[in-house]
């Protein structure tokens, strides 16, 4: 048998394929965009040839991320939260205290044994966000996936001091005209949204092991910076990114297992082929 | 079934609270009546049951900008009133009531010469003779009203108010010395509303009133009582509807005390009957502050995942009835003292021994969720409002540490819709049920009986 997570996420869609143990496949990911569920249906497609799959092939599968319920082919929606929970506790069995940084928003959450005991998340503002790095990146005129090595080159740190997205666009203009070295601008920048992120993940009681996921833990800059204002170690998953939908395949697998109990496993057939954007049956 | 049907029936509304709710409706435009057939008209601000029974006595209609920007909250025509403020150069960060009111007054003064603004909800507030803010809670109830007297060019007479919650309150003597200073300012308040009325007090009439004022909180309290029962009889939605006629004495008292009796029997008989205000309850919640009341339709999403909000902040529901031997002390003024000081210091000796620090806004919480057997509680703090938000990091700690009821905060604004998010709050909804669920096992493994 074979279970599928799909994480629909503001800025990445990623899919997972998982067999009865547990074991990884396949997964892919792919930019967002406004189209969810054809991208959705794409991921997916890659999903099951990188695995030699049929989508009938899949036993369930549990859509989840903010696009979750643009996924027709899935059997159930699971929020991010509880996925992520599950997802990180897969690969780090000591876990209780996990920061997810996605694209537009960070979630602190607090684990006992794969379940969600706690959660705090940023409210109202994307300072805290990988939007913030992606937006001063693009000021700056470098790839948000050369932050974390421009950064290692750091003499000192910059302080930036506003923690809006669009005042500290501003602000690294202004340093840029006063000839201060990027790297230590790119530094700074790290050190500026890691302290946000702590200081609201401090909100809970952080209790160790500690994971670090969502796409900004790809940024090696980002990690020494949560380790930092933190001031404790973080463990990072090897692709942060697929912590939620590893979740989702998880949570596939033991939801199979309830619904073959209780004699409701779902029925039909899956809508793969015909699910796009704009299907007649949706308009 | 429809969506409408659905969400009709997600919420279980009692029938009792509507003639409650519609005493709102009624003192709005009361007060425009009275303005035309030349009776005075008062703005007035929440006081605790202090300064109401006064002007009630010399049969005048009050307004309470305060309600009145959560009514034009929820009646969608905020937004201007809000924008006409940020015109006015208050900066967007002050309290969204005030911020919604004077963008009123600068309207109805500034552009319409003293006229109602005909798009005004509930007929409007017309012109007042004066205005009566309150030193309780915080700054912006008086300064708030100092601005919008220099709009409407009347006087403003702020009623003083103690300062409970701190350890002098329990010092020997203070509570005293806060009664004879209570009576001493509502003695003064009585020659001010005198001369700007022309008349003398009905001091009969200010005693009957005061008697009537505390007996409708007595039966408020009992019916918020029933709500401890499983399922939960009463909805906070409901809560909500009918508080303003025992808070801000909305309408006639005697009819108040009928209405709150016809709610009490109706609510007892659901107590009787099992039946619950959430069809199919399956988590009891505790309300922390005032509701997103342009957004109250969320609550009826979370009704049809089976949340219930059995009982809300300490601010808007009545004190715990007061000792009986209180109505036998003759003063008027010092009965409405005592029973406005029941209201700040109910809850406090309670705290004290139990060494709850800022036992005035947190304490009541924790008293709340173990008797109401709370799975959660939902922390609304208020980006405009200071009072009503700092103190809720402190609740949720409270919370957890007594007694292992975790907590969600969702931060909005009781008047700017663009400061709440419906659904960031519901995504968030789904996962606290994991929250509470776990918790519930907690308790139970750490010998707590809910």
């Amino acid at each position: 048998m074979y279970f599928a997570g799909i994480d629909v996420g503001s800025t990445m869609t990623k899919a997972v394929l998982t067999n009865e143990g547990g074991e990884l496949l396949s997964a892919v990911k792919g930019p967002t965009g406004p189209e969810h569920r054809r991208l959705a249906n794409e991921v997916m497609r890659g999903a099951l040839e990188q695995a030699g799959l049929q989508i009938d092939d899949i036993s369930y599968i549990v859509a989840t991320g903010y696009g979750r319920v643009n996924v027709p082919f899935a059997d159930r929606q699971v929020t991010e939260l509880s996925c992520h929970a599950r997802g990180v506790f897969s690969l780090f069995p000591g876990v209780k205290t996990a920061i997810d940084i996605g694209g537009q928003d960070v979630k602190c959450m607090k684990i006992n044994g794969g379940r969600l005991i706690g959660f705090v998340m940023n409210d109202k503002c994307a300072a805290g966000t990988g939007r913030f790095l992606e937006a001063t990146a693009a000021t700056l005129g470098i790839r948000l996936e050369d932050m974390g090595d421009i950064a290692s080159k750091a003499t000192k740190r910059v302080q930036i001091s506003n923690l809006c997205t669009i005042f500290a666009q501003q602000e690294v203009v202004a340093l840029l005209s006063r000839g201060e070295p990027l790297e230590n601008i790119v530094a700074g920048l790290h050190i500026a949204l890691a302290s946000r992120v702590a200081a609201l993940a401090q909100r809970l009681v952080i209790e160790p092991d500690l994971a670090l996921t969502g796409g900004v833990a790809m940024n090696t800059g980002m990690v020494r910076a949560m380790r930092e204002s933190l001031g404790r170690d973080v463990l990072v998953p090897e692709e942060p990114l697929l912590t939620g939908a590893l979740g989702a395949a998880i949570i596939a697998n033991e939801a199979y297992r309830e619904a073959a109990e209780d004699g409701t496993l779902p029925t039909g057939t899956r809508r793969l082929e015909e699910a796009t954007f704009f299907a007649e049956e949706d308009l | 079934m429809t969506a409408q049907d659905k969400e009709k029936r997600a919420i279980n509304r009692l029938e009792s609270m509507r003639p409650l709710r519609a005493k709102v409706n009624e003192t709005y435009l009361k007060s425009v009546e009275a303005i035309q057939s030349g009776k005075p008209a008062v703005w007035g601000m929440l006081n605790f049951y202090y300064g109401d029974p006064i002007l009630k006595a010399m049969d005048i209609e009050v307004v309470y900008p305060e309600n009145y920007g959560a009514i034009a909250a929820a009646m969608g025509v905020a937004q201007q009133y809000l924008d006409r403020a940020d015109a006015e150069g208050f900066p967007t960060h002050l309290c969204g009531y005030s911020l919604t009111t004077l963008g009123y007054a600068s309207r109805m003064m500034k552009e319409l010469g003293g006229e109602i603004p005909p798009e005004a909800p509930l007929g409007g507030m017309p012109k007042p003779l004066f205005l009566m803010s309150s030193a309780a809670i915080c700054d912006a109830r008086y300064k708030w009203f100092q601005a919008l007297g220099r709009y409407m060019d009347a006087p403003v007479w702020t009623l003083e108010a103690p300062t409970p919650g701190v350890k002098e309150f329990f010092m020997e003597g203070y509570y005293d010395a806060m009664v004879t200073l209570g009576v001493k300012h509502l003695r003064d308040f009585v020659a001010f509303v005198e001369t700007m009325v022309g008349r003398k007090m009905d001091w009969d009439r200010l005693d009957r009133i005061t008697n009537l004022m505390i007996e409708v909180n007595r039966v408020w309290h009992e019916v918020n009582e029933l709500r401890k029962v499983k399922p939960c009889p009463m909805h906070s939605r409901d809560f909500w509807s009918a508080m303003p006629a025992a808070l801000f004495l909305a309408g006639d008292l005697e009819d108040s005390l009928r209405l709150y009796q016809d709610m009490y029997r109706e609510v007892k008989a659901r107590v009787d009957s099992g039946i619950g205000a959430v069809p199919e309850e399956k988590y009891r919640l505790v309300f922390a502050e005032l509701p997103p009341w342009h957004s109250l339709a969320f609550f009826d999403k979370l009704a049809e995942r089976g949340w219930s909000f059995v009982v809300e902040s300490f601010g808007y529901r009545p004190p715990i009835p007061i000792d009986p031997d209180v109505m036998a002390v003759s003063d008027p003024l010092e009965r409405i003292t005592r029973f406005s000081l029941q209201f700040f210091a109910g809850y406090y000796e309670d705290a004290r021994q139990q060494k709850v620090l800022g036992g005035a806004f947190a304490y009541p919480y924790l008293k709340y969720a173990r008797e109401w057997k709370c799975d959660g509680a939902m922390l609304h703090p208020l980006i405009s409002c200071r009072s009503a938000s700092t103190h809720l990091p402190y609740v949720a700690d409270m919370l957890m540490e007594k007694l292992k009821v975790p907590s969600l905060s969702i931060e909005g604004d009781i008047v700017d819709l663009r400061l709440f998010n419906t659904e960031d709050a519901l995504a968030r909804a789904e996962p606290f049920e994991e929250t509470m669920d776990h918790y519930r096992m907690v308790r139970q493994q750490e010998g707590l009986d809910w």
